[in-house]
């Protein structure tokens, strides 16, 4: 990313290709929604050849990733409650069609029930094996709270999996 | 640690985030206890649903508009636009002009103000001193006597009064009927002696003079431009016996002062 931001744009090439997949699937589990995910995935990679030169030395990840919750808030700010902070968002997943929901996991489904902040913390720390240091510069917080956060999410959703298996 | 249940170590326990001796710990009591061991199953059910979870590939629409968006990207890097350092340059340069132009503008109005102010100043300083001579010039022909000496005073506020100025002076200091304003008049001449006809004036008057006192200033006027002129008529009066021995006194000793 470091060349990225120098100028070499023909080097993002090879961040998108390595991550892109990664991204579009956190933004996938976020929210539901394949053609929207596509959006904010472009949008995340165009953020970042515009603000190139204000990435700081750190993990591009962490960097990609913050971009990416600026991105899903800014897209739900404006397309729902207008006023209401990230973690107070509506944003729940639409309920699957029907061709469709064989597709979809248990454990999707689990986490789908779970509030937008949880989520993203279980999705980001189990599904992307980000470590709490750098998932507390994701969300901004410190680690120990990240820590505490996840382990209670991941209660949450042990509890939500298991009613869901058992029906 | 045997009767506390470890539920909130499991998740670090499965990541081997523990060091060994919490770890053996854990341990420990999942021996014993059912309850943390049933947990333990579900955890490691559900974080394994996480490693199973299949990524999901997106369109390859995806990578063709991330292309797209790159080419655009470099190709407007590519353009000649200004480089980082200098693009402050423009802006920079713009306000400077402005300010220039403003400063500029400013300077041209003031100057272009002061010389037109400059002009009427001029002009009513002119206008003023027009007034002045009309009043001077009245006063000294006044009936009273000393109206005409403050007229004749007022020669102070002419630096460099006109002819007609000097003409009612010659008048007066010749033919006013006022020893006092006759005396007036010799002392404000005095200042324009310089000029030819305020000079034969002088000379003139110590001819025709018949008060002593009068003549006696105009003898010192006289001495005091070095007039050659007034040699002559002052020894002619010296002549004369009816002058009064002080004026003789006087001459006789300021003859020699001129040479």
């Amino acid at each position: 990313m470091k060349e990225v931001a120098g100028g070499n744009l023909e080097a993002l090439r090879f961040l998108f290709d390595r991550h892109h997949v990664y991204l579009y699937n956190f933004l996938y589990k976020m929210c539901g929604d394949e053609m929207l995910s596509e959006d904010l995935c472009q949008d995340v990679f165009y953020n970042i050849v515009r603000y190139r030169t204000s990435y700081k030395n750190g993990k591009f990840v962490s960097w990609m990733f913050t971009i990416a919750r600026n991105s899903l808030s800014s897209h739900f700010r404006q397309h729902r409650a207008k006023n209401a902070p990230l973690d107070e968002l509506p944003l729940q997943v639409e309920p699957p069609e029907n061709e469709t929901s064989e597709n979809i996991s248990q454990l999707q489904l689990a986490l789908n029930q779970l509030e937008t902040s949880d989520r993203e913390l279980l999705i980001l720390n189990r599904l992307h094996e980000i470590k709490y240091k750098e998932l507390s510069e994701i969300v901004g917080s410190t680690p120990g709270a990240i820590k505490t956060k996840v382990s209670r999410a991941l209660k949450k959703l042990r509890k939500i999996y298991f009613q869901t298996v058992q029906e | 640690m045997k009767n506390k249940h470890v539920i909130d170590l499991l998740p670090d326990y499965l990541d081997h985030l523990l060091d060994a001796k919490q770890h053996a710990e854990v341990r420990q009591h999942l021996e014993v206890c059912k309850e943390c061991t049933e947990h333990l199953k579900e955890l490691e059910l559900l974080l394994s649903a996480f490693r199973k979870e299949k990524m999901v590939r997106p369109g390859t629409t995806l990578k063709t508009r991330f292309d797209h968006m790159l080419e655009e990207e470099i190709k407007r890097n590519n353009k000649p636009v200004y480089p980082l350092n200098t693009r402050w340059l423009l802006p920079v340069l713009k306000i400077a002009a402005g300010i220039v132009i403003l400063i500029g503008s400013f300077a041209l109005g003031a100057y272009y103000q002061n010389i037109k102010s400059g002009n009427t100043i001029a002009r009513l300083k002119e206008t003023g001193q027009q007034y002045k001579q009309t009043a001077m010039l009245s006063l000294i022909e006044s009936e009273s006597a000393s109206k005409r000496i403050q007229g004749i005073g007022y020669i102070e506020e002419f630096p460099d009064p006109d002819k007609k100025i000097t003409t009612a002076l010659i008048k007066r200091m010749e033919s006013d009927p006022n020893t006092n304003v006759r005396l007036a008049a010799v002392h404000a001449l005095e200042k324009f002696a310089r000029s030819e006809a305020v000079k034969n004036a002088f000379v003139k008057a110590l001819e025709n003079e018949t008060d002593p006192g009068v003549q006696i200033a105009v003898i010192h006027a006289l001495v005091r431009i070095q007039e050659k002129k007034a040699v002559e008529p002052m020894q002619r009066i010296l002549k004369q016996e009816s002058t009064p021995p002080y004026v003789k006194k006087q001459i006789k000793a300021l003859i020699p002062a001129i040479t």
